[in-house]
């Protein structure tokens, strides 16, 4: 009800201006663009009662020697009526697009883009039919992966078609190693109340904190949401192991030799005997 | 059975690793050579990345032939000052080979360079086997009692300056020789993740012209140096040496290495040799069509950047 009122407050401070020149947009949140100061934040800042609560059947993705990839349960409850929505995102980094042609018959890569804020990962999971979703909310600060990717900045300015064309190279491989899942995820719900979804993480996962956040919508707007960060990381052997390899690379290397040296003789001397 | 592998960052059938390391250990066995030239791309075709493969493979090299030098050593078929020698060229090659490793890694080109000189080294060799083995057949069947030629013969490559007395080579022959030599196999042992055997074996006994007794003991001892000096410096400078990768190749080639040398006590040279030329001709179309074939996408990533 609030909600409602202040935006029309909004609207009909803006009405004049909107008289004047008809070729400007409505004010508001347009897809992907930074919060309007003037406007009442999306998400409020503190809740008197929580009117969403969310867990995840494990704090952490633990990269083991035998992890195969792995999928997390979300699961909370929330105040009816109302829907989720739930935006995974992997840490940003700068990636590299290389692009192969035929040279002389062969293909190579010839040509590259890098660009900086790509995420890891990306996955969305929601209640209802996301288009519908967000068509009805004008998106705010859920974003759809081609409206994530498009603020995505190249290293080096390149024209508009060839950012689109390796752009689109770039959701290609992400989504052959199933980093950016071309499906929606689906969130359920039930008893009106309660909901769970399925976060699915393939073996050839980036590591770093990931960002699980989840989303209550109201009549078309964010009503609430709670951000979780979720560590992803190799435990164990293997984080010991790629530890040493970063951290202490001469290290690493001396040890790599030596156990070569000892397996090497070992085995000799061993088979020898036989 | 799957493991994951660390620096590789992906996981992989324990057993697929392990048969890969066997059926090298298998070839080092039946022909005397490292293998790594057939294992490296065969675990690209497994889906490890090539620069993790060539560098893992260069740490597995050192098992091999440490394995193989107890041997030679003991037998007294190491010529200690030509293998130094060799050596020295080795270390200059392999230093220089993972720099341009590494600007090859940058730059985006290190697959593309991996598999082409792969193509051209292992057709070349299997074409050369292949033709000797034809040749020794037709040959044999000729005339069974050939007589045996000179010991070596003198190229213009044997007037070079600064020569040197290797006494158990019986040679007076240029120092320049074996640095050169041990310089292309560096750079070969660097770029491609093998010791450089198949390569280095047949140019010590043609372009050297040392005697077959040392020329293995030899190679494998300028071998052993020049891959720990690969591996540390791919361990170093680009981070791509797998050592639960390399583990499981070493166990592989262990076992297979004995069964190897059992299978070729009982096959004649020739047949060996034609089997080898078969099989690396084999790996090099495959690698060749690899490259010839059009991708199901043209784009592939490279390393990520993570900004502080």
């Amino acid at each position: 009800m609030k909600g409602t009122m202040l935006l029309a407050l909004v609207l009909a401070l803006a009405a004049p201006a909107w008289a004047q020149r008809a070729d400007q947009p409505l004010p508001g949140p347009a897809l992907g663009s930074p919060p309007d100061a003037s406007l009442p934040p999306s998400v409020p800042d503190s809740p008197a009662k929580p009117e969403l609560i969310v867990d995840l059947s494990s704090p952490r993705v633990s990269i083991t020697s035998a992890f195969q990839g792995e999928s997390l349960l979300l699961f909370g409850m929330f105040d009816p009526p109302g829907e989720i929505v739930v935006v995974v995102q992997g840490p940003a980094a700068r990636e590299t697009v290389l692009r192969k042609e035929r040279f002389l018959g062969l293909w190579l890569n010839t040509g590259r883009m890098r660009f900086d804020d790509v995420p890891a990962y990306y996955f969305i999971a929601a209640s209802a039919p996301l288009q519908r979703l967000l068509a009805r909310t004008g998106g705010g600060e859920i974003l759809s992966l081609e409206d994530r990717l498009s603020t995505i900045r190249p290293v080096r300015l390149r024209t508009p078609a060839q950012m689109a064309e390796f752009r689109q190279g770039l959701v290609e491989v992400k989504r052959r190693e199933d980093l950016y899942p071309a499906n929606f995820g689906q969130v359920t719900i039930q008893a009106g109340r309660l909901f769970r979804a399925d976060l699915p993480f393939p073996s050839r996962l980036p590591e770093g904190v990931y960002d699980v956040r989840t989303y209550l919508l109201r009549d078309g707007k964010i009503v609430t949401a709670v951000s979780r960060p979720l560590p992803v990381g190799k435990v164990g052997f293997s984080a010991e192991l790629a530890g040493w390899a970063t951290a202490e690379g001469p290290v690493y290397g001396l040890g790599a030799i030596v156990m070569a040296l000892v397996l090497g003789w070992l085995g000799g001397a061993v088979v020898r005997r036989l | 059975m799957e493991i994951y592998l660390p620096i590789a960052e992906q996981s992989m059938n324990v057993f697929v690793l392990f048969g890969l390391g066997g059926a090298a250990g298998l070839l080092a066995g039946m022909f005397g050579v490292g293998g790594g030239f057939l294992a490296t791309p065969l675990l690209i075709f497994v889906g490890i990345p090539p620069a993790v493969a060539v560098a893992s493979q260069a740490n597995q090299v050192i098992a091999n032939s440490i394995s193989s030098l107890q041997v030679q050593w003991r037998r007294g078929n190491v010529d200690l000052r030509m293998g130094l020698v060799l050596l020295l060229g080795g270390m200059i090659g392999s230093s220089a080979g993972v720099s341009v490793f590494t600007w090859l890694k940058a730059i985006g080109q290190i697959d593309f360079v991996i598999a082409v000189m792969y193509v051209i080294l292992l057709s070349s060799i299997g074409l050369l086997m292949a033709f000797e083995s034809v040749r020794t057949l037709w040959k044999r069947r000729r005339n069974p009692t050939a007589p045996r030629g000179k010991l070596h013969t003198h190229y213009l490559v044997h007037r070079l300056p600064w020569k040197m007395r290797f006494y158990k080579s019986k040679l007076y022959i240029s120092a320049f020789l074996p640095i050169g030599l041990g310089f292309a196999i560096g750079i070969l042992s660097a770029i491609l993740g093998v010791g450089g055997g198949f390569v280095l074996v047949p140019a010590m006994i043609y372009i050297l012209g040392m005697p077959t007794t040392v020329v293995i003991g030899t190679s494998n001892f300028q071998i052993l140096f020049v891959a720990a000096n690969v591996t540390f410096l791919q361990a170093v400078t680009n981070g791509t040496v797998d050592v639960v990768l390399a583990l499981l190749l070493i166990l592989g080639g262990v076992v297979g290495a004995p069964i190897g040398s059992r299978v070729a006590a009982r096959l004649p040279g020739v047949v060996l040799r034609a089997l080898m030329a078969v099989l690396v001709l084999g790996v090099a179309t495959e690698l060749l069509f690899e490259l010839l074939r059009t991708p199901a996408s043209p784009y592939s990533l490279g390393p990520r950047e993570v900004l502080q």
